[in-house]
């Protein structure tokens, strides 16, 4: 062969190197996740890490079986702001849409995250043909009754983690038990003023006065109230035995520590009590925050052995971001790929209808106990058990420690009351 | 009782909020919007000093105090001054340095719920059988004491004459030599030591997060309208008719409506007294 000819088949052959790689590139892009995050508040950045974690392992593995072909994921983020003072929900929006327009997101997952912006949101994903599952945050009961009741319309719309009904029944569960232990009868709601929390405080007091408790005062806080002393003074007044609180915003800390310095003689039980589920309560108020009780919605947030998959997932998180699991939001966003993965590799596309055929017959176990969804509203299937469906968690500050209080089948200890209620 | 006792701790903490933008405002006729930014940064300065620096609790706080007031009077001396005088442009530029400090100690990572500064005393005593903690009387403590030597300041020193000076009648004030520009400085300095005060007083009572800084803004400029802008008592007074009418609108009309009043207040203050209790802005439009 001529050296003319040799030249001619080295330029062709470094051609075909060059080219080869980047059609394998084409035919493997990545499958986006657009997450919609609050991310300066714990809901938002735990959930995204939650995410990263889950893609990181699942593309260490080769990535995702779409149909025979091997694609990797990836996240993208965008800040909503949501949980900030005044719900901007028009910028949840605005993030959705760029995320699906600009970012070319096969799928939304997480947030958005404050309940109002979630439901804004859901005529945006009929309109894109987007399906997404809400990890964090989100716990109003109308989220899946609209999937169920517009099936056609709200279909593309998933929630893997637990509403507010549930952490109601969980509440509940708990006041029983203390009422049988030390006859508490007298109950004191206080809430933020979000849709979720409204709603919780409406139902819990419903409910309460329904069960025989007396119920001595509901207090609506707005967003940003940086004063609690009325509603604690009430509550001393009223006798009151527990405080349920309803209240993810930073000013929390505020009434937990004047609870605490005020000794009122009440056990703060509170839900997405988001000041007090964070590793880095105990520190930041000097071990005021003992005996704090706060729901972190699901197993895997808060150590436990709910599943064998629990403390390898707790495990894997910390060694990642060098801070344990730290609330809402983390082990359900972790499981809500793998959910979303297992989906895509049955359906073997990317297909919206085929993946929300293949996410409506998901069982599997998973951090906090068996992910199915209810096929009609897309909400995932509680249960006290980790074998039948996904369990809550309830925890309470000790001697600087989470305990998992409830539920019973997966809890490390028992809820203990400072010692000022002389019980 | 609790509504004295809290009516008055509210009305305090209201004061220590609002006198810092009194005071700028007094003086430079300057709205400063990034007072709330201020507030949230001189707390976030005390944190590093003591947690990543492991300073002396009081010396981070006198550290962060000097340091926030050495940034207000940089913002004044580098960005504001280009516009003094245009009114809309100083609140853009303000609430715009404001947004970047905010914005900035977000990127920087300074986010959740976690950094707090500690209590100088904890624990709690009972005052007519209603339960205190030592933190919030000593917030009033302070807050009482900084009123009362920052009238002395005004009247017996001579920065404090030449800011009163100033705030009386900026040309006369001139035409005795006070040099008008390096007054507006001080006053921004002071005002930002104020709002730095403020926060190492009050932040111990719960956290240090960034979204704060824009409630104290509103709450700052809901004093300060109803007092009278420009005027430092009229501040104090003000603050203790928002302090009070927020506690008593938690006892008898409930929580929800407890950060309604400070806008409520804004709104009745421009409609029947727009120059607000003892403002001298717009008095003479009123009066004619």
């Amino acid at each position: 062969m001529k050296t003319r000819q040799w030249k001619i088949l080295l330029i062709l052959l470094t051609l075909v190197c060059f080219l080869l790689p980047s059609q394998q590139v084409l035919a493997e892009e990545p499958i986006v996740l657009g997450c919609p995050l609050s991310t300066a508040f714990l809901y938002g950045w735990a959930a995204e890490r939650g995410f990263k974690l889950a893609v990181d392992e699942i593309n260490a593995k080769g990535g995702v079986n779409v149909g025979g072909s091997k694609r990797l994921l990836k996240v993208e983020v965008i800040d909503t702001r949501d949980l900030e003072p005044g719900v901007p929900v028009s910028e949840a929006l605005l993030a959705v849409e760029k995320l699906i327009l600009n970012k070319k997101a096969d799928f939304i997952m997480g947030g958005p995250v404050r309940s109002e912006a979630a439901l804004a949101t859901m005529s945006l994903l009929n309109k894109y043909k987007k399906v997404s599952i809400v990890t964090t945050g989100v716990l109003t009961p109308n989220y899946h009754a609209m999937v169920a009741k517009e099936y056609d319309k709200y279909k593309y719309c998933f929630r893997i983690h637990g509403e507010a009904k549930n952490l109601v029944g969980e509440m509940f569960a708990n006041f029983s038990d203390l009422k049988e232990k030390y006859q508490f009868n007298n109950l004191f709601i206080i809430a933020q003023d979000v849709s979720h929390a409204r709603g919780a405080a409406k139902v819990m007091k419903a409910v309460a006065e329904k069960k025989g408790w007396n119920v001595t005062g509901v207090e609506i806080f707005p967003t940003g109230a940086t004063d609690f002393s009325m509603a604690l003074l009430k509550a001393k007044k009223t006798n009151t035995e527990i405080i349920n609180i309803w209240m993810d915003m930073p000013e929390s800390a505020i009434l937990l520590k004047q609870w605490y310095e005020m000794k009122i003689p009440a056990l703060p039980f509170g839900s997405t009590l988001a000041a007090a589920e964070q590793p880095g309560f105990w520190e930041a108020t000097d071990g005021k925050g003992e005996y704090t009780l706060c729901n972190v919605v699901n197993a895997g947030n808060a150590p436990s052995n709910a599943t064998p998959w629990t403390m390898e997932f707790y495990e894997a998180y910390t060694k990642k971001w060098g801070v344990e699991p730290e609330g809402l939001g983390t082990s359900s966003s972790y499981m809500a790929v793998y959910v979303l993965r297992d989906a895509i590799e049955r359906a073997g596309s990317l297909d919206p209808d085929k993946v929300i055929s293949e996410l409506e017959k998901t069982d599997l176990m998973g951090v906090y106990g068996r992910l199915r969804f209810d096929p009609k509203s897309h909400q995932v299937i509680p249960a006290n058990d980790p074998k039948e469906g996904v369990v809550g968690s309830i925890l309470q500050w000790q001697d600087g420690k989470r305990v998992v209080v409830y539920p019973k089948s997966i809890a490390t200890g028992a809820i203990q009351l400072p010692p000022w209620m002389g019980k | 009782m609790e509504i004295l006792i809290y009516g008055t701790i509210n009305s305090v903490a209201l004061a220590l909020y609002a006198l810092g933008f009194a005071m700028v405002y007094g003086v430079s006729r300057l709205p400063n919007f990034a007072h709330g930014a201020l507030y949230v940064l001189s707390g976030f300065i005390t944190w590093s000093f003591l947690n990543s620096l492991g300073l002396n609790y009081l010396i981070s706080i006198l550290l962060a105090m000097l340091a926030t007031g050495l940034i207000g009077a940089l913002i004044y001396q580098f960005v504001l001054i280009r516009v003094r005088g245009m009114e809309i442009s100083e609140i853009m530029a303000s609430y715009a340095i404001g947004l970047a400090i905010l914005e900035g100690l977000r990127w920087g990572g300074f986010k959740g719920m976690t950094y707090t500064l500690p209590a100088f005393i904890s624990g709690s005593t009972e005052i007519a059988g209603i339960p205190v903690d030592y933190q919030r009387l000593l917030v009033v403590g302070i807050g009482i004491a900084v009123v009362g030597l920052l009238w002395l300041f005004t009247r017996y020193t001579r920065i404090g004459l030449a800011l009163r000076g100033m705030a009386q009648d900026e040309r006369a004030a001139m035409m005795l030599g006070i040099d008008s520009d390096l007054m507006a400085v001080t006053a921004m300095g002071f005002g930002s030591m104020l709002a730095a005060l403020a926060a190492v007083l009050l932040l111990p009572l719960g956290n240090i997060v960034v979204e704060s800084g824009y409630n104290i803004l509103i709450l700052a400029i809901a004093v300060c309208i109803v007092g009278g802008l420009g005027s430092w008592m009229g501040a104090v007074l003000a603050a203790f008719l928002i302090g009070f009418a927020q506690i008593l609108t938690v006892v008898y009309l409930g929580s929800h409506f407890q950060m309604v009043v400070a806008l409520a207040a804004i709104i009745l203050t421009l409609i029947i007294k727009p120059s607000g209790l003892f403002g001298r802005q717009k008095e003479l439009e009123e009066r004619v």
